[in-house]
């Protein structure tokens, strides 16, 4: 409990934990603002775009849907804010004698940034030419318009009129719900509510920030403290009056002091915010207790392995390079934290977030999200990140006991797990 | 387990590591309240024993007990231990990091120890000083008292001497003889043969992991015999070569000559007589210095022992 009280006042009272505490929200926010600012604040230039229709039908009516399909999207509903930069068009006759010369030339427009891009119609297919980069934002929104301008002629040619036209082609806006459920006290059956991105994304990619911050600030420092600690030889003292175990101990509980210090000081804040914002219901409290849970077990696994590997480390440098190791349990869930969102019931999701290493946050985030998860899955899930906590931080006590006093040269991978198996 | 006024006790012991056996077949029993120096050259395995007496280091094979407990059963905070590779929480004021020694050994009232035993070290003023910005020396007696704080019953002090000047010397001396006064076992390794000959009550040598020389002074000294003689003649070249003298040593203003076995110093005077003016002789018994010298010098002893049994 003093190895403990010590190194915990020692790593809060540094200004790097302070300075940590406040500049990471900051940046994260800050990046998050930047990223809304930039999207609200789009370039002014117009997207020019060169139309090159083989079949010489379809040219006007797809420039037209385009045109169209921009004034829905390209301003803010409620503010009239541009959001989109505005399209132009030319359409450019096609040259059947050499089609590909004329893909060059419209090629190196587009890389001289006189065309944005081109579209090349064809009877049964569209092509869309561009310098890519992106997600395919540009790609998905045009398919739309692309396809009812073509729809809409093909069915003109049936001899469908211009009115009924635009009443079947209307557009139908999907509103995304959440589950319709019953309340356990009146029994009444309480409506949907509708889901928004904020739900379906924000909260657990919030959550999982947060948790991802406050683990990597209580227990990445530890790899480089430990090991620096060894160089210095200041265990060799402290071993006469304290045993190994109340060494590795001291210095785990420490970390987990530091994580729930942090942590508190992170969730009061977000619910202050949330509550200025008047967005508290967003808030996942249901999951908050799950959050300290698996906060407090990632930390142990995480502090265990890094007071471990920076007692086998004989230098400074050896820690920095061994750093990333102790992370991965970190690192590979956030990695894979898109198409766990986007499918939270998924067999990728539910296999990922089964795996002790990598529960805490995956678990976490899927329970954060609004269609929840089956009830039996964190109970299993915590069960495995238990019994991995306990055989880590039991192997990261034999190594740390051996390896301490171990000096001059890094023990290999196959050393580490003979001292971690057989002590 | 009861124990029988020994402080350590060592039976059988062997601790290898990889290829290298430090601790070969060790068995010692250091007598409670006593100052007990461990000498021997670098690499002899002093640092190993003094590591498995505080339960760092667990043997391969035999026993270590301290005060009748094993390691397993030992209670921490009954040793205090200087290591030879002296490292602390630099970032920690003078004062906190007494305090949590302290505490770690169970002390009560730490912080009115850690201050007497600043005041009595001529350090009270660097309480609150942090660690790093005190001098090589002033560091290596706040290390000395995070080790003595507490008044451990067991005090193992591995070079606590080295680097230090002649007055902090003389006050880490003081203390330790104050600390033996109060009843504590010392264990102190040294490579200064004199801090051994006048502090120690029982000495033990290492040698390549064995112990080559354990008990008193004079018991040592009797081992090795009146089989030294100091002599100062007008022409010391002449000694060479004289019957009965296996080997001179030039001290500078004498020379220091090691009889042979059954060689008698009175002929050899009477030869020397007649070759040269003699201006001192004096038969003496070997310092420790010269049996250390004798046993891990380049003629060792011991490989001449060993090359005979051989």
């Amino acid at each position: 409990m003093l190895i403990a009280k010590r190194d915990y006042v020692a790593s809060v009272r540094t200004k790097a934990f302070l300075v940590g505490l406040l500049v990471a929200p900051l940046l994260f926010g800050g990046s998050f603002l930047a990223s809304v600012f930039v999207k609200g604040r789009p370039s002014e230039q117009a997207r020019r775009v060169a139309v090159v229709d083989a079949t010489g039908k379809f040219a006007a009516a797809v420039v037209d849907q385009i045109k169209q399909q921009s004034l829905r999207d390209g301003f803010d509903q409620h503010t009239g804010v541009r959001v989109m930069p505005p399209y132009e068009f030319e359409i450019v006759s096609p040259d059947a004698s050499n089609p590909d010369a004329q893909r060059l030339a419209l090629s190196n427009r587009v890389r001289d940034k006189e065309l944005f891009g081109f579209l090349e119609i064809e009877a049964t297919s569209v092509e869309w030419y561009s310098n890519g980069g992106g997600f395919g934002d540009v790609e998905r929104w045009l398919a739309r318009p692309v396809s009812d301008g073509l729809e809409r002629v093909r069915l003109r040619e049936l001899g469908v009129s211009g009115e009924q036209l635009n009443e079947a082609l209307k557009p139908v806006p999907l509103e995304s719900m959440n589950l319709v459920t019953r309340d356990p006290k009146t029994g009444l059956v309480v409506p949907a509510r509708k889901r928004g991105m904020a739900e379906n994304f924000a909260a657990p990619f919030i959550l999982a920030f947060l948790f991802f911050m406050i683990v990597l600030s209580a227990s990445a420092p530890m790899l480089t403290a430990v090991a620096e600690d060894k160089a210095q030889r200041v265990f060799e003292m402290l071993l006469a009056s304290a045993g190994p175990f109340d060494l590795i101990g001291g210095k785990v509980l420490a970390a987990v002091g530091t994580a729930l210090t942090s942590s508190i000081f992170y969730v009061i804040a977000a619910f202050a915010l949330l509550q200025v914002l008047a967005i508290v219901g967003l808030a996942p409290v249901k999951v908050l207790p799950w959050f300290f849970l698996y906060l407090v077990a990632e930390v142990i696994i995480l502090a265990s392995l890094a007071t471990a590997l920076g007692a086998a480390c004989s230098s400074t440098r050896d820690a920095e390079n061994l750093k990333l190791i102790t992370l991965l349990p970190l690192v590979i869930p956030l990695l894979v934290l898109t198409p766990v969102l986007q499918e939270p019931n998924g067999v990728f999701a539910t296999a990922m977030s089964l795996f002790p290493l990598f529960t805490p946050l995956l678990m976490l985030v899927r329970q954060a999200t609004p269609g929840g998860i089956p009830a039996w899955q964190p109970w299993v899930g915590l069960a495995g990140v238990v019994v991995a906590t306990l055989v880590i931080s039991w192997m990261a006590s034999r190594i740390f006991r051996l390896a301490i006093l171990f000096q001059g040269k890094t023990p290999n991978v196959a050393e580490l797990v003979r001292w971690g198996v057989a002590g | 387990m009861a124990f029988h006024g020994a402080s350590v006790e060592f039976d059988g012991v062997t601790k290898r590591f990889e290829s290298v056996t430090a601790v070969d077949d060790l068995s010692l029993s250091i007598p409670e309240g006593s100052i007990y120096g461990f000498i021997g050259p670098n690499g002899s395995g002093k640092t190993t024993t003094m590591r498995l007496i505080t339960g760092i280091l667990l043997p391969d094979r035999g026993d270590v007990r301290v005060y009748g407990a094993t390691s397993s059963s030992r209670q921490l905070g009954s040793i205090g231990y200087l290591p030879e590779e002296r490292g602390i929480y630099k970032k920690m004021t003078v004062r906190a990091l007494l305090r949590f020694h302290a505490e770690l050994r169970g002390v009560r009232k730490a912080a009115a120890q850690a201050d007497a035993w600043l005041e009595k070290l001529d350090l009270a003023k660097f309480g609150s000083s942090s660690i790093e910005t005190l001098s090589k020396g002033m560091t290596q007696k706040v290390q000395f008292i995070a080790a003595a704080i507490g008044e451990p019953k067991l005090l193992i002090l591995d070079e606590p001497f080295s680097g230090l000047d002649p007055v902090s010397s003389q006050a880490i001396r003081s203390a330790i003889l104050e600390l033996r006064g109060k009843g504590a076992t010392i264990v102190l390794s040294t490579h200064d043969m004199g801090t051994a000959e006048q502090m120690c009550e029982r000495i033990l040598m290492m040698f390549r992991g064995k112990k080559v020389l354990d008990g008193t002074l004079m018991d040592i000294r009797d081992r090795y015999g009146n089989d030294t003689v100091r002599i100062s003649a007008e022409n010391a070249a002449c000694l060479a070569g004289l019957p009965g003298v296996e080997q001179i040593r030039d001290l500078g203003q004498m020379q220091e000559i090691r009889m042979a076995r059954d060689a008698d110093p009175q002929a050899l005077l009477r030869n020397v007589m007649t070759r040269t003016r003699v201006d001192s002789f004096s038969i003496a018994r070997p310092s420790l210095e010269d049996i250390f010298i004798r046993i891990a010098g380049a003629d060792s002893l011991v490989d001449r022992l060993e090359a005979q049994s051989a």
